[in-house]
């Protein structure tokens, strides 16, 4: 049981709204654990705060062992931090394909020094992402809508690029934010497979997400939120048939 | 037809400009208008090297163009640290201050402008050489950003302008890419400056105002943003109608600002004809063509 990532004693206040209050979590190698609340219990906040989007008032966030507070957004993606974003924020305009291709955790083609005097280089690398782009676009099922834009491909797919684009990084640590809100049919399965096999090769995967079922087949434990702390912790089915907690979910 | 090589040289110039420009404003998404400053520093730069220290005068262009790289990277470090935002606040409070500044030096002319700049090629070679010079040094400028944009560098352009907070959280480093491609910008606008002071020999301050920023600008804009032909074709059209209503032969008291309106009317007419420009961008990036025998071509797309 390795933990990847690390939380505790996280604060974060805004103005009078506690969006975490003292949470100790971890995400541990290979398993699946789903973040589950009514909307502002602090589940987006708190990937938020493990992203650096946010910065949080106190506690500590670890990564692989080292601590990442301070660190920038790009510095904790960079040491295989991913996540997908509840709003999507796919790049407009570029493909599919292109969008997959700014995922890579290599940064040698991004050094203006490398694109000016290496050209060769830039050029492998570019292959090799390419590579592995389509490699993924065939594990998501995108292989034939590789070259299309982004607002030409469903929503369903879209999210699927999110997540494909999230793996471009080979994170160790993934965070899914509502990946399949608004997502039926085909894609429901195939998101469900990917995740799993993510899961299986290996990576600390965390999903919030308001489909129970979802939630259910898919992770080994589940937290509930609630005003920014953690209220409880265990299997899914157990957090789901306590009525207190659904009580609180349902806000009746 | 030395007044044509002339203008043949300000369309040139002009072209490299516009060109660099639309890297920086257009690819990147970089709201500034101080390029007309860098343009200057690699012109007084360039002279002063050239005149003063009696450095070659390519090795001096080249120095101006890489003191205007430098000085756009202080410029845009500190403000793109803090926001996008800032950096055309920064920007237009650097080419300002530093026009001012220029007025008060005299060892580079101060006010009254640095003459006696020295000459490059035309003493030997004759004004068509120069002509060829900068219609060089502008098709390699025009070449050179769309091999820059059309590669990995453009897909993180198009990426960071689209969301700058997905591009991070991809690990890529937002303020490098806009500081690096800033700096570009800039520095071969410097590199025109140095080729500008070598042909007309004699600078003044205040031709690197707000006026040229505008002119520039409006040759983005006219042209087409994000074109490889629209800079162009800007920089063309705005060289040459100012030049065709002098041949009108109107008093210089009406020609002044008749060349000012046709600038402000251009730019009102195309922002609500056509906002686009000249020639319209495509929505979406399209990168070089992958070589043959490789995944992801457009032939199987």
């Amino acid at each position: 049981m390795v933990e990847v990532l690390k939380v505790s004693g996280l604060e974060k206040r805004f103005g009078g709204i506690v969006v975490a209050d003292n949470i100790e979590l971890a995400l541990v190698e290979g398993r699946v654990l789903g973040l589950i609340g009514p909307n502002g219990a602090g589940k987006t906040s708190f990937f938020n705060l493990v992203c650096g989007v946010v910065k949080p008032d106190a506690g500590s966030i670890v990564l692989n062992g080292q601590e990442i507070n301070s660190l920038p957004i790009r510095e904790r993606a960079r040491m295989g931090l991913a996540r997908t974003w509840q709003n999507l924020r796919l790049f407009q305009s570029l493909s599919v394909l292109d969008n997959l291709m700014l995922g890579p955790r290599d940064y040698s083609a991004d050094n203006l020094l490398n694109v000016m005097l290496r050209p060769g280089h830039v050029a492998e690398r570019e292959r090799d992402s390419r590579d592995r782009a389509f490699a993924i676009l065939e594990r998501t099922g995108l292989t034939e809508i590789a070259h299309s834009p982004i607002s030409d491909i469903t929503f369903g797919q879209q999210k699927l690029v999110g997540v494909a684009r999230a793996l471009m990084n080979d994170a160790r640590c993934l965070l899914l934010d509502e990946p399949m809100a608004g997502v039926e049919g085909q894609a429901y399965a195939l998101i469900q497979r990917v995740v799993r096999d993510i899961a299986a090769s290996g990576v600390a995967v965390c999903v919030v997400e308001h489909n129970v079922a979802f939630i259910r087949d898919l992770c080994d434990e589940g937290v509930f939120m609630f005003a920014g702390k953690v209220l409880a912790r265990g299997s899914v089915e157990s957090l789901i048939a306590d009525p207190l907690l659904t009580e609180l979910y349902f806000g009746t | 037809m030395d007044y044509v090589y002339t203008i043949l040289i300000l369309i040139g110039l002009f072209v490299i400009l516009a060109s660099s420009f639309d890297l920086v404003i257009g690819h990147c998404g970089l709201i500034s208008i101080a390029h007309p400053i860098f343009y200057a520093i690699g012109a007084y730069v360039s002279a002063m090297l050239a005149k003063e220290g009696g450095v070659p005068i390519p090795l001096a262009i080249l120095c101006g163009g890489a003191a205007a790289f430098v000085s756009s990277v202080l410029v845009a470090l500190p403000s793109l640290r803090v926001s996008g935002d800032y950096l055309l606040i920064a920007s237009i409070g650097f080419q300002l201050g530093l026009i001012e500044f220029a007025k008060h030096i005299h060892s580079i002319g101060g006010a009254g402008g640095l003459t006696n700049i020295p000459p490059f090629l035309v003493n030997d070679y004759g004004r068509l050489s120069y002509v060829l010079l900068v219609l060089a040094v502008a098709a390699l400028t025009v070449l050179f950003v769309r091999w820059l944009t059309r590669g990995p560098y453009g897909r993180m352009m198009a990426a960071l302008r689209d969301d700058e907070l997905a591009f991070s959280m991809l690990g890529r480093n937002a303020i490098w890419l806009k500081v690096s491609v800033f700096a570009i910008g800039s520095g071969i606008a410097g590199v025109a400056g140095g080729l500008y002071a070598h042909y007309f020999r004699f600078l003044e301050p205040d031709q690197f105002g707000l006026l040229q920023s505008s002119a520039i600008l409006t040759m983005v804009v006219v042209g087409g943003m994000r074109t490889t032909m629209g800079p162009v074709i800007g920089a063309i059209v705005l060289q040459i109608l100012p030049q065709a209503i002098t041949f009108f032969g109107l008093p210089p008291s009406i020609l002044g600002p008749l060349q000012g309106l046709m600038f402000s009317g251009l730019v009102l007419f195309f922002m609500f004809a056509r906002p686009q420009g000249l020639i319209a961008a495509p929505d979406i990036w399209a990168g070089r063509k992958p070589k043959a025998g490789q995944r992801g071509g457009l032939a199987d797309g």
